[in-house]
């Protein structure tokens, strides 16, 4: 299985046919959150994925930047018929996507056995 | 009696590399005064919500411009200001547009609205000032 660049954001990163499965680590706010969108885009531009999982567990708090870095990944998936999945959501987070209403327009899942399913 | 009010004053640049700092002051204010963790952390996301507003808008980007953040937790409550010497737009004020989630923009004056009790833009000849308060 293909291990894809990473960085301090996105520590772990792989592919795994169509599908990126990738961890993201840290508070992201509007300092770090375009060293997310480097990441998530240029994997996105580079392998062309139908679907991405996005391990949170080591998220404890993002801001609106993020969601955005999050939602124009989204978008770009869209357009081939691709989906973001989020997975190991802490409750910040989660909050602040229920706030945002886009707790369904992302796929949210326990973890990511059950994200490889969905 | 009552305890004397607690305020903390920050003065940075605005940077976004001084976000975190100042939402995790903020925070521990709130703790410190008995402020609930889901309430505090609520706080400080609309802080870190207002100043990258500022940041972004008013600044439009630019690191090296100043912004005083003042919090006082007085009354059952955190009052917080933050006053900025930028366009003075008053993002209250813009047309209305309906909130699209999958549209950037405009999460973080819905947060400011919805989390805190209070929430006032006040133009000032030179920037503007923004007062939030939040029951504890």
């Amino acid at each position: 299985m293909p291990e894809l660049p990473t960085n301090q954001i996105v520590p772990t990163a792989r592919l795994d046919g169509d599908t990126i499965i990738a961890a993201v680590r840290g508070e992201i706010d509007l300092h770090n959150s375009p060293a997310l969108r480097t990441a998530l885009l240029g994997a996105v531009n580079k392998y062309h994925p139908k679907k991405i999982i996005l391990n949170l567990d080591l998220v404890p708090y993002m801001d609106s930047s993020a969601i955005a870095v999050l939602v124009e990944t989204l978008q770009k998936l869209r357009k081939i018929g691709g989906k973001v999945v989020l997975t190991n959501l802490q409750p910040r987070v989660k909050g602040l996507l229920e706030i945002a209403r886009l707790n369904t327009v992302f796929v949210l899942v326990a973890d990511e056995a059950e994200a490889m399913k969905a | 009696m009552t305890a004397p009010p607690v305020k903390l004053r920050l003065k940075i640049l605005s940077d976004p590399a001084n976000l975190a700092a100042v939402r995790l002051a903020i925070e521990a204010l709130c703790q410190e005064n008995g402020m609930k963790k889901e309430a505090s952390d609520e706080v400080g996301l609309c802080v870190n919500e207002a100043l990258a507003n500022v940041i972004r808008h008013a600044y439009n980007k630019a690191a090296n411009r100043p912004i005083e953040i003042t919090a006082e937790f007085r009354d059952d409550a955190v009052r917080i200001a933050i006053r900025d010497w930028g366009n003075g737009v008053n993002p209250e004020k813009l047309p209305p547009q309906p909130y699209d989630p999958l549209r950037p923009g405009g999460l973080g004056l819905i947060c400011l609205l919805k989390m805190m009790n209070h929430v006032q833009f006040t133009p000032q000849p030179d920037g503007m000032l923004l007062e939030m308060t939040r029951n504890k």
